[in-house]
């Protein structure tokens, strides 16, 4: 989960497109994961709505079956991946994104 | 209740005008207009998304699902939140770094090409015509069934409302009425859970265990309200890549200073907004247990005054104090919940015309500063005025396809192209027209030919035709890219869109 724009030389502007895309890639490795987590989980609930309802009619708790359990698993998971990813956004990301920034400002003044 | 319910209603219109005024006096320039500058906060901006979000569909609708459909409900309510995830992990911060005041700046600032920002703003529109008509019907049928005043003037109320808030105060005005609405939607269903769960003993499972008892084991499964296996997982699609695809919802990332904080507000709506749909699921399990079935299609044969009684009994019954004092809040918070919502659909759609068509296709930018807000308010007017209209000729009308169509071309035409845009070197003009095309036709044509529309005749048997009309809007935009060619220049300007999308500057000034 480590950004590694800061392999690439930021003076020159082949060496900001390589850090841009050294970034770009980073970011894909961590929200491709959460994204197919996320979808698979929902997607995946709505498909056994449709399909395996006996399995989500068997009872966890009382009355709670495994339906109900898992819709309200699903609120959870989403909050928790959303609030992981702006976790690791504000520590990793963004500090390479604000220099690749001052890097593109200095750029432009001395082209 | 009808002289409370108005009391309390009448209270929520003056403090939104009060909020208008101060709010007009702040809106000089275009971006203020469109944007409120840009300045707004994480929490601020949460809360407006909230309040954005949460349509009467949500606020009463889910309530009533639960209590008639049993788990086909907390189905509906849990797709607007894990949507967040789509918006979250792939288009707001793109959107906050590319975008100026509309979808049709990101597709413009990509394609450079007209016809691409004539495909976005046709998507842009169609998209918040099928949201805003069912919204000032469902205004006109809700006014009326709260308040008592007729139907038609119910929609001219909240028309006119809704046109002040927007021409004269702009974003900060519809900003802070949808914070104030997001704010008493809470209060109202905190006060509402403490009491239904004190009624309860304490013990959500005592609910739960009566709906089972009265209506048999099958209450707490899915298939009562959607018959087809494949409709909850196309209504889900629907969901979870048409809230990224909506124009209202978009506009709000435009308002806030950048891409750390438009992050931060997204996490704000889904703690707000996700603990609200999930109580929605209690309260509709309440409502049956506590109010029963027989009742709440008695007063609203869609179930939609099951959280109002649900409210009124929790809160003592009918004719207690008690309970006609939570009845008329609840009332009135609902009516608040059409404002704040028709609010940001308007001024999304007044950013379209005015912005998009007037200043960008007709102008070529060259628009100055005075002009530009004058056009935006003048707009919104006449938005305001055709929604006036199309509430009014819509009643009596069975709506419940613009309903489905919106968040359907959402996903299948607005989707794919914006996130083509951002993700796609190849990706041009033709893929931008292909796609909104494909989607747009798709979506309109498998909704009107299902069973919405046709009811048992249905030609198509999904309700929400996304599971189609998606990947028809993807193949659209494969196709018209492929159709319209390389063009090396373009391709390697993706470099600067990318660089722009993650960092929000670019390598020349602009």
């Amino acid at each position: 989960m480590k950004a590694n724009a800061c392999s690439a030389s930021l003076e020159s502007s082949a060496g900001r497109r390589d850090a841009l895309r050294e970034l770009v890639a980073a970011k894909a490795r961590l929200l491709v994961p959460l994204t197919a987590i996320y979808l698979v989980a929902y997607l995946g609930l709505t498909t056994l709505a449709g399909y395996a309802k006996p399995l989500l009619a068997a009872k966890v708790a009382g009355p709670l079956n495994f339906g109900l359990l898992l819709i309200m698993l699903n609120y959870v998971l989403a909050c928790g991946l959303a609030v992981l990813y702006v976790k690791v956004a504000n520590a990793v990301f963004d500090p390479e994104v604000a220099k690749l920034r001052d890097a593109v400002a200095k750029g432009r003044r001395e082209p | 209740m009808n002289l409370l319910t108005l009391g309390m209603f009448a209270a929520i219109l003056c403090a939104t005008l009060g909020i208008t005024y101060w709010a007009a006096r702040r809106t000089r320039t275009a971006s203020a207009f469109y944007t409120a500058e840009g300045g707004l906060t994480a929490a601020q901006n949460g809360f407006a998304l909230a309040g954005d979000w949460c349509s009467a569909a949500a606020f009463l609708g889910f309530t009533g699902l639960t209590a008639l459909y049993g788990l086909d409900g907390a189905f509906y309510a849990l797709g607007p939140l894990v949507a967040f995830c789509t918006v979250l992990f792939l288009v707001a911060e793109p959107l906050r770094n590319t975008g100026k005041y509309t979808l049709g700046d990101v597709i413009s600032y990509r394609m450079r090409r007209k016809p691409a920002l004539v495909a976005a703003v046709a998507g842009t529109i169609v998209v918040n015509f099928a949201y805003l008509t069912p919204q000032m019907a469902g205004a006109g049928t809700l006014v009326r069934l709260l308040t008592g005043i007729p139907y038609d003037w119910s929609v001219a109320l909240v028309g006119a409302s809704m046109i002040l808030y927007v021409a004269f105060g702009g974003m900060l005005a519809t900003t802070w009425v949808q914070i104030v609405k997001a704010v008493l939607m809470l209060a109202a269903a905190a006060l509402i859970l403490v009491l239904a769960l004190a009624l309860a003993g304490f013990h959500p499972f005592v609910p739960l265990a009566g709906v089972e008892e009265r209506y048999g084991a099958s209450f707490l499964l899915p298939g009562n309200y959607l018959k087809h296996p494949l409709d909850q997982l196309s209504l889900g699609l629907g969901y979870a890549f048409g809230l990224a695809g909506l124009p209202h919802v978009m506009t709000r990332f435009y308002t806030v200073p950048d891409a750390k904080t438009a992050r931060a507000s997204v996490i704000w709506v889904m703690f707000l907004a996700g603990s609200f749909f999930a109580a929605t699921t209690f309260f509709g399990i309440a409502a049956a247990h506590f109010v029963g079935r027989d009742a709440l299609l008695a007063a609203d044969r869609g179930g939609n005054l099951a959280l109002p009684l649900l409210a009124q009994y929790v809160g003592g019954g009918a004719g207690t104090v008690g309970g006609e004092l939570m009845l008329g809040f609840v009332s009135a918070v609902a009516v608040a919940t059409i404002l704040a919502v028709v609010s940001g659909l308007t001024l999304a759609t007044s950013g379209t015309i005015a912005h998009d068509c007037y200043v960008n296709l007709l102008k070529d930018g060259r628009v100055d500063e005075r002009t530009q807000v004058r056009i935006a308010r003048a707009s919104s007017v006449v938005i305001g005025v055709l929604a006036v209209l199309l509430g009014i000729f819509v009643q009596g009308v069975n709506v419940a396809v613009l309903v489905i169509l919106a968040i359907c071309i959402a996903a299948s035409a607005n989707f794919p192209v914006l996130i083509l845009s951002l993700t796609w070197r190849r990706f041009n003009t033709g893929g931008v027209v292909g796609g909104m095309a494909s989607g747009l036709v798709a979506s309109v044509a498998l909704a009107f030919a299902g069973p919405a529309v046709l009811g048992k005749d249905a030609i198509w048997p999904l309700v929400n035709p996304t599971i189609l009309s998606m990947p028809l809007g993807f193949l659209g935009a494969f196709l018209g890219t492929l159709i319209m060619g390389r063009n090396a220049g373009h391709e390697s300007r993706f470099d600067e869109v990318l660089l722009r999308a993650q960092t929000g500057v670019s390598q020349r000034d602009s």
